[in-house]
């Protein structure tokens, strides 16, 4: 199988994947940024009810460094940390960017080039 | 421990303990002036212990260093854990026509650092072990020639500065009651898990005050706070205790995190990780440093310590801390560092859960930080020549007096 699936359970979410399973925050960042709020709905609303799964599967595995992981899990782990991403927009913003907030692209996340 | 209504917010107004502060509106002079910034340069910033921000652990071995840029000392700061495992803090200045010594922000100098210039090398204790064709050189003595030493010290892993040559007090000294206080918090096992930097266009004041007190919290932060910090019995207040010190001073929130939006996924975190949202067990709350929740409320939200003049902590439980470190670099333009401390995940779902944790705190940061660069510009307009300032707000009336107070001492403003 090529990395572009995910492990047995989670098959189905694949169209999700194929949009948000994106390796670093920043990258995470902007595809929320860039997402419409209808867009970022219907991933939460469609990964909800299986968090629990994909948490409880992720639980299994070591933490890091994601290279550790075997290819499905790491983009499983890629998704879920996706859904950490958008979830203020849904549970605290309703929309998509915080409202009237500073600049993201100004707000340099340095623990990505820490972690390099 | 708890009294029959499970807060200790009472009604009180914490300023009116300290009659020496007043109650009085605060000038703004100090946020837009060119000449008292650099009277803050002279008086504060290149006589106090200034925290770096840095924490030992990121220099772990021997000839480990860091660079940092300290516009507002007009230096570079070299940073180097020696052979002996001593982080000792240098000008980054190469003593022979000054070019700059290291270049990289981080790096590992086992044989020694060598300016780029003509060569010279420099152990990682500062001294300097090496000068190509050191025989055409007149009456020279490397030892003439070491690198200049910073006065460099640790508090909990955190590196602190001092850029007077001679301090007149130790940075232990100068911490005073902050060290008992926080003495056995888990700084030294929570490892740095986020950290951003934001350039603001503001003065450092307007960044620093932005976090130094939490009126705004019911506002700007109203989705991320708003409920928790509801108190029916006293709805204005929110302060469970207040401490001023010399120079530093604490507050402590009320919160009730039952209040707490029970979000889909701030559950799913809850169970399987650590949440900072969650109520932390308050079984062994008697066991936590005396300044953590030091009031030992049920109904308590977070601290916040404030190390004069560019530090804060901001403690919200015994498994997640907040460090921001601010430094001016013009009258009108500083830089944020804020970062947060949590628990080393064990598996790829506590991943998750830290970077939910992680993305919550990023999002209420971009909503304080949208207030910087427009307060500067509105103080700017001239609109303001003073300001009031709530109860709440008290941490800022004390930083400004002990300002106050050191711009009025003696001795050389540079
Ligand atoms: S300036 Fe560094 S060796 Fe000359
Ligand atoms: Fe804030």
């Amino acid at each position: 199988m090529s990395d572009t699936s995910l492990p047995e359970p989670f098959t189905d979410l694949e169209p999700l994947a194929a949009v948000w399973a994106l390796a670093t925050e920043t990258e995470r960042n902007q595809q929320r940024l860039s997402s419409t709020m209808a867009q970022i709905q219907a991933f939460y609303d469609t990964l909800l009810p299986r968090m629990e799964a994909v948490l409880t599967y992720l639980s299994t595995f070591p933490p890091e460094p994601p290279d550790a992981l075997p290819q499905k899990a790491r983009r499983l782990l890629y998704l879920a940390l996706a859904m950490a991403e958008i979830t203020t927009a849904v549970e605290l913003h309703q929309q998509p960017s915080v409202p009237a907030g500073f600049e993201p692209r100004r707000f340099i996340p340095d623990h990505e080039r820490m972690e390099r | 421990m708890q009294d029959s209504t499970d807060t200790h917010v009472n009604g009180k107004r914490w300023t009116l303990d300290h009659p020496e502060l007043g109650t009085g509106s605060l000038p703004i002079t100090p946020y837009l002036s060119t000449e008292y910034f650099e009277r803050e340069r002279g008086k504060i910033f290149s006589r106090t212990w200034i925290c770096t921000g840095k924490k030992v652990e990121e220099i772990p071995q021997p000839g480990d260093y860091l660079v940092l840029d300290i516009a507002v000392g007009k230096t570079s700061v070299l940073l180097v854990r020696g052979k002996d495992g001593r982080v000792r803090g240098f000008h980054n200045v190469c003593k022979h026509r000054g070019n700059r010594l290291a270049w990289n922000d981080r790096g590992a100098c086992g044989t020694g650092l060598t300016c780029r210039f003509h060569g010279w090398t420099y152990a990682s204790d500062g001294r300097l072990i090496g000068v190509p064709e050191e025989d055409m050189f007149f009456d020279f003595d490397k030892r003439d020639y070491g690198l200049s030493p910073i006065a460099t010290d640790v508090w909990e892993g955190f590196i602190f500065i001092n850029l007077d040559p001679d301090p007149p007090e130790t940075l232990h000294q100068y911490l005073g009651e902050v060290v008992d206080l926080l003495r056995g918090y888990a700084f030294d096992r929570l490892p740095l898990s986020w950290s951003y930097t934001a350039e603001q266009k503001c003065n450092w004041r307007i960044l620093r005050d932005s976090q130094l007190e939490f009126y705004h919290g019911k506002a700007l932060h109203q989705q991320f706070a708003g409920k928790v910090m509801i108190n029916k019995q006293q709805p204005s207040c929110h302060v469970l205790d207040a401490k001023l010190f010399r120079r530093h001073s604490m507050m402590s929130f009320y919160g009730d995190r039952r209040n707490t939006q029970r979000t889909p996924m701030e559950l799913l975190m809850a169970q399987f990780g650590a949440s900072f949202k969650t109520f932390p067990s308050a079984r062994d709350m008697d066991r936590w440093p005396l300044g953590v929740n030091p009031t030992r409320s049920r109904q308590w939200f977070f601290d916040i310590y404030y190390i004069f003049p560019n530090f804060h902590l901001v403690i919200l439980s015994p498994f997640l801390f907040v460090a921001h470190t601010m430094l001016p670099e013009t009258v009108n333009r500083s830089t944020w560092n804020a970062r947060g401390y949590f628990p080393q995940p064990t598996t790829a779902a506590e991943t998750v859960t830290r970077e939910y944790n992680k993305c919550l705190a990023r999002d209420v940061w971009l909503e304080d930080g949208s207030t910087l660069e427009n307060t500067q510009r509105g103080i700017e307009s001239g609109v303001l020549s003073h300001y009031p300032v709530q109860d709440q707000e008290l941490l800022i009336r004390h930083a400004h007096k002990v300002a106050e107070e050191l711009l009025a001492s003696d001795g050389q403003a540079e």
